[in-house]
């Protein structure tokens, strides 16, 4: 069967599947026909305090898996984040060209070689105002990668993680309620902030005085739940509130 | 208002049409660098720009752009079968009830928000124009990042074959099928026409 046969057949079957089990069992299945022995399909948040909210379906070895939980690193995984620097699927060999590595980083990859886990490609998957995620697929540490078969890695990995998305919505997490909304003026003022103005520049960039930037700022705030405008930027980045354009675009 | 209007022979003669091409230059030719005509410096315009192509229009009441969306009959050439053909396993779908989704443009001035509502009523308006036109498959070609958002949208979406890396990009060619089901689908998947936007249009009513 040709590669865009069996990708097919894959998508047709995650089309289908009603529970989280029936999913697995189908990317379980076309991992190994990709010449993989692991899969991760995961929005990348602290899956631990999400409590159930984030998508999280792998067949990783359980003590990797506990370890992984219990230190939050699905925040702070170097594939994670490296999948946030580009739109298509990565091996992961290629992470120290695509974002600085930390010694903890080098640490992390290390563990997960002496877990059994070796090369993997993982395929980002945004969705604009939800958490970013990605489907990853791994080999046993020693296996090569099988390099013909990644381009339908590549759309196997956006299919499962619509599924998982799909099946994720059913249960009521997702889409999550509408984000909080800012008047326009809020929004003008945190833009501002967000690139770096003082209070007093805004005033003079909105033609406003001092006083009703940081109202607006403060009321901003409040609307988020949070007392820092650094969060409060961070959030309204992340629901897509603001985005990187506005800010960096002049 | 969703404007649904065919016949761009004189495109400079119609203010929706004119802030379309002016808002193609913007998105296509400015901020995506695509090697594509120009006319008179602000307006993008391709040879498929013709009487045979159809053109989904979200405007303000005032008739400024908000997004747009082009649909070209696969009965004639059109750019799947014309320049990416190599994307698809078993040739482009050609057929009557089979258009291709062309110049899927988001205004640049509009803010994160406000895309996405923009966004979601002209998806919307694809699906009920084409239950109108009996239409029964879109086609169209995506990189990476908006396929994903293409298959969240909620509606049948498949690819036509495996992703290339064509001029430095990563390309998929898809299919889109359309039925009665459609709407209930893309409405269960949040995709439906913003309240803003069908307040405007009452107002231009």
């Amino acid at each position: 069967m040709g590669m865009h046969a069996m990708a097919m057949q894959f998508i047709r079957i995650v089309e289908e599947v009603r529970n989280v089990d029936d999913l697995a069992a189908a990317v379980q299945a076309v991992t190994t026909e990709l010449g993989f022995q692991y899969f991760a399909l995961t929005h990348h948040v602290d899956v631990l305090a999400a409590e159930g909210t984030a998508i999280r379906l792998h067949n990783y070895p359980a003590r990797w898996a506990d370890y992984y939980d219990r230190n939050a690193l699905g925040v702070s995984d170097p594939v994670h984040r490296a999948s946030h620097v580009t739109s298509v699927g990565f091996c992961w060999s290629r992470m120290p060209e695509m974002i600085p590595l930390t010694a903890e980083d080098r640490r992390v990859l290390a563990m997960g070689r002496e877990e059994g886990i070796g090369e993997g490609f993982t395929v980002p998957a945004n969705v604009p105002g939800e958490a970013r995620g990605s489907c990853s697929f791994a080999s046993e540490a020693g296996r090569p990668i099988v390099a013909d078969l990644l381009p339908m890695a590549q759309l196997a990995g956006a299919f499962a993680f619509e599924g998982a998305r799909r099946l994720w919505s059913e249960r009521g997490h997702l889409p999550k309620p509408p984000p909080p909304a800012l008047t326009d003026r809020q929004r003008d003022c945190l833009l501002w902030a967000a690139r770096g103005k003082t209070d007093w520049e805004i005033s003079r960039i909105l033609g406003v005085t001092e006083e009703t930037v940081a109202r607006h700022i403060k009321l901003a705030c409040a609307r988020y739940g949070v007392s820092k405008r650094t969060l409060l930027a961070i959030r309204a980045l992340f629901d897509g509130t603001l985005t990187f354009t506005d800010i960096f675009r002049r | 208002m969703l404007h649904v209007m065919q016949t761009a022979a004189r495109p400079a003669s119609d203010g929706v049409f004119r802030a379309m091409f002016a808002a193609r230059k913007s998105v296509f030719v400015d901020l995506l660098k695509w090697d594509v005509p120009v006319i008179d410096g602000t307006y993008e315009v391709d040879q498929f720009d013709d009487a045979h192509a159809t053109y989904l229009v979200l405007a303000d009441p005032d008739g400024g752009h908000l997004a747009s969306a082009r649909l070209l009959p696969t009965t004639r050439p059109h750019i799947l079968d014309s320049f990416y053909a190599e994307l698809c396993e078993a040739g482009p779908p050609r057929g009557e009830g089979v258009y291709e989704i062309t110049r899927f443009c988001l205004d640049r001035g509009l803010n994160a928000r406000e895309r996405r509502a923009a966004r979601n009523t002209l998806v919307a308006g694809l699906a009920e124009h084409a239950l109108r036109a009996g239409i029964t498959t879109y086609t169209a070609i995506a990189e990476m990042p908006w396929f994903q958002q293409i298959l969240a949208f909620g509606w049948l979406c498949r690819p036509l074959g495996l992703p290339r890396v064509i001029d430095g990009t990563m390309l998929v060619a898809l299919r889109i099928e359309i039925d009665a089901k459609t709407p209930t689908q893309l409405a269960a998947a949040g995709i439906v026409p913003s309240i803003d936007i069908r307040a405007a249009a009452c107002v231009a009513a």
